[in-house]
């Protein structure tokens, strides 16, 4: 979550981490929220205006910005629970793989994050 | 905007007294000779607690301080410091805890929560961003310290909540109370727990949606890398993950510095029954990391069978399993985390606590104490229902156990009859898991540590084992092999003085010295000073960091002149200076500690007859103000004579 929000914030600020823990209790067990790039993109389909775009490149879906309109509809469609919102500039945000070398995976000193490409 | 990042640049002032919360500015030239953490809570306690002030009066400043480092991308940079005169030693205390507590005060926009006063009613603090308000505490009082976690966030309505909480031992002001903070880490040391009880004051919640900015993104974040790839490379990298501390335990128990029967042997004959491999194979069910951290030391149990089945804690320590393990004399590993969950859940150190234990056995083996004593109970060798029932009753300062809250040093002045020949501690604070007789630089530090007996203000690890390879790193050739033995004091005066120095600036910044700076030996000056530099964008020479951890420790000995300390309290019991160690490579070994203070005193530019530090290193570090104030003592505490 850190390294995540570094990556695209430059600070450590968890609010706006494109990957969430979650758990019950502080003790754990720990799942992962975090984008499976999807054949069949939810968040992709749900986008009233088209802003999250396939980048052929890294495989990731990657949210245009300038085009989105911040309405949350990809949150909601989304069924890993990794689409949030970022409330200060009004944009859905999601992971886009940190453009094809996500520091997530790199960093994980468990490798409980791996990147796979499955297809 | 404050001058630095890293930094949130301001802290809660929170008089209890008036119930008056008021925003006070961070100033840039506290940050530049003290950075944070303890060492900002050091200059204020020395600014604020005069020597005249009793610890549990509502003049002591009970002060949280992060460091600039705290809540960053640097791995382990979880600490959270507690800063405040101690009911237990009389003179400067701070504690130290990791998990989640410290970045989240940054993550919420504080460097530092400071809290003087006595609330009329039992309160606690709640912080969410910059909203911070005092909620009525009164239905939590009485709650243990994981009950008042739970009742807090139920309250709130918010899973997400950090608490620092004290429990019953903290409300009954146990001079060794700590604090606990989420998830069960501890600043457990020298009372800080009784502090805030005597303030009325059961938690401080915290919860914060921010940044926690630094001024150069780029070289801070290649740092923050190179220090993760530098732990993997680490040779204990595998070890430290798998076990966390207790994986030292058998190594300890070789070496003859694992503290067994009060200190009477230096190791456990049981100690295979309660190190951590039994502890992984009995109760491990998975692993635990900090804020931030690669290492993950931190483990869940849970007791799968037998009387204890279904008891599940996690922040199990080497200390936990030396103090209420070998140290008592008990070798069953269940009802050893049974005596750590109580700890935990009283709120109480588990150091202390099971050295005032092993000191009332060892008083009922020399038939110092008996049952008119201690009110009907036997309190043998080993005896875990009794000491469970002790434990309980120092939390709730009941009967024998009111007197044992006391602390060792208390406990035997009043119980007289040549007590004080058992009671291990330095300068009224309990002896940690260490020995200085197997380990001649972990006694000197112990004996010259600011807040009393303690292994973490010099953390002299690379002379544990003798094995050469962290001491070549760290000092280079020309100090081999001596630097290496532990058994050796040649060159440990130095060892400490740095270590003392570097420390300082470790609890400064905010990071864990499990995490790489001590355990792992891996981390040093100029790994730190790049860290400070980028971090806050201040220029940061090494020399310009060795001052500042030279100037707090510096501080922090001055303070405690002013309350009457000198050369002879650094001092250590009796028992290490004259009765041989009988254990593993430590067999027949004392400790020769003045030879050592002498040289250490040289070193600091300390006064060898007094150990008052002198005017030239004084002015040297800016601290004109001090030497003055030593001036004053001196002259008038002549003048008494």
């Amino acid at each position: 979550m850190n390294f995540c929000s570094f990556h695209h914030e430059s600070m450590v600020w968890q609010q706006k981490a494109r990957l969430r823990i979650d758990s019950e209790s502080d003790d754990g067990p720990f799942q992962v929220l975090i984008c499976w790039q999807c054949e069949d993109a939810a968040c992709a389909a749900a986008c009233p205006v088209e802003a999250i775009i396939l980048d052929q490149q890294t495989g990731a879906w990657v949210v245009q910005e300038d085009i989105c309109v911040g309405c949350g509809e990809c949150v909601t469609a989304c069924p890993y629970g990794a689409m949030y919102l970022d409330e200060t500039r009004g944009v859905s945000i999601k992971c886009d793989l940190c453009q094809g070398a996500p520091e997530c995976a790199l960093l994980c000193p468990t490798k409980a994050i791996s990147l796979e490409r499955v297809i | 905007m404050f001058a630095y990042k890293g930094f949130a640049g301001k802290w809660l002032y929170v008089d209890l007294t008036t119930s008056k919360i008021e925003v006070c500015s961070s100033e840039p030239h506290i940050a530049e000779a003290y950075l944070g953490g303890s060492g900002f809570g050091t200059r204020l306690l020395w600014e604020k607690v005069s020597p005249q002030t009793d610890a549990l009066s509502p003049e002591n400043f009970l002060i949280f301080s992060a460091g600039p480092l705290c809540g960053t991308l640097l791995p382990n940079s979880s600490r959270i410091a507690v800063i405040a005169k101690s009911p237990l030693s009389g003179v400067y205390g701070d504690s130290n805890s990791g998990g989640f507590w410290g970045p989240e005060l940054k993550l919420a926009g504080w460097d530092a929560v400071v809290v003087v006063g006595k609330s009329p009613k039992p309160v606690y603090l709640s912080i969410q961003d910059d909203h911070a308000v005092l909620c009525d505490a009164s239905g939590l009082w009485g709650l243990t310290t994981s009950e008042t976690e739970r009742a807090i966030r139920s309250e709130q309505k918010d899973a997400k909540i950090k608490v620092a909480a004290i429990g019953p031992a903290g409300e009954n002001l146990v001079r060794f109370a700590g604090i606990q903070f989420t998830p069960q880490r501890s600043a457990a040391r020298v009372g800080m727990g009784a502090v805030m009880g005597s303030k009325r004051l059961k938690a401080v919640a915290v919860r914060g949606h921010g940044p926690v900015r630094v001024a150069d993104a780029k070289r801070f974040h290649q740092l923050s890398v190179s220090f993760h790839q530098r732990l993997h490379q680490n040779p204990i990298y595998e070890a430290v993950t798998r076990y966390g501390t207790p994986g030292i335990t058998s190594i300890m128990n070789a070496l003859g510095r694992f503290p067994t029967r009060n200190f009477q042997l230096g190791s456990f004959p049981e100690s295979e029954r309660i190190d951590a491999e039994a502890l992984e194979r009995r109760a491990f069910v998975r692993h635990l990391a900090c804020f931030n951290c690669p290492v993950g030391c931190d483990k869940l149990f849970r007791v799968p069978d037998g009387d204890m089945a279904g008891l599940a804690l996690r922040s199990v320590e080497y200390e936990n399993v030396n103090a209420l393990g070998g140290g008592i004399w008990n070798g069953d590993l269940d009802q050893l985390l049974y005596l750590n969950r109580i700890c935990d859940e009283m709120g109480m150190d588990v150091i202390s606590a099971g050295r005032a234990i092993s000191f009332a056995m060892e008083l009922w083996e020399n038939e110092i104490l008996n049952l008119d004593d201690t009110g009907g109970i036997p309190i043998r060798w080993g005896d875990v229902a009794i000491t469970a029932r002790l434990l309980v009753m120092i939390a709730k300062r009941e009967g024998f156990g009111a007197l044992l809250g006391e602390g060792v040093k208390r406990a035997a002045e009043k119980i007289g009859r040549g007590a004080e020949e058992f009671a291990m501690h330095v300068k009224g604070v309990e002896i940690p898991g260490q020995d200085g007789r197997a380990q001649k630089s972990m006694g000197l530090a112990h004996a010259t540590s600011s807040r009393g007996a303690d292994h973490l203000k010099a953390f002299p690890t690379i002379d544990e084992t003798n094995q050469p390879d962290d001491a070549l790193r760290r000092y280079g050739e020309a100090y081999l092999p001596e630097m290496a033995n532990p058994l050796e004091t040649r060159y440990k005066p130095f060892l400490i003085k740095d270590g003392e120095d570097f420390c300082a600036v470790v609890d400064a910044v905010g990071v864990c010295k499990s995490g790489g700076t001590n355990v792992f030996t891996e981390f040093y000056w100029e790994d730190i000073a790049e860290a400070v530099e980028f971090a806050t964008g201040m220029e940061m020479p090494v020399e310009r960091l060795k001052e500042i951890g030279e100037r707090i420790c510096n501080l922090q000995r001055c303070y405690n002149v002013l309350h009457g300390i000198t050369r002879t309290d650094d001092r250590l019991p009796r028992r290490f200076l004259l009765e041989a160690n009988p254990s593993g490579n430590a067999r027949g070994s004392t400790i020769d500690l003045e030879p050592m203070l002498d040289e250490y005193y040289d070193l600091r530019g300390w006064e060898r007859v007094t150990g008052y530090p002198g005017k030239e290193i004084l002015l040297k570090l800016g601290l004109e103000d001090a030497w003055q104030r030593l001036c004053v003592f001196r002259k008038a505490s002549e003048s008494m004579i």
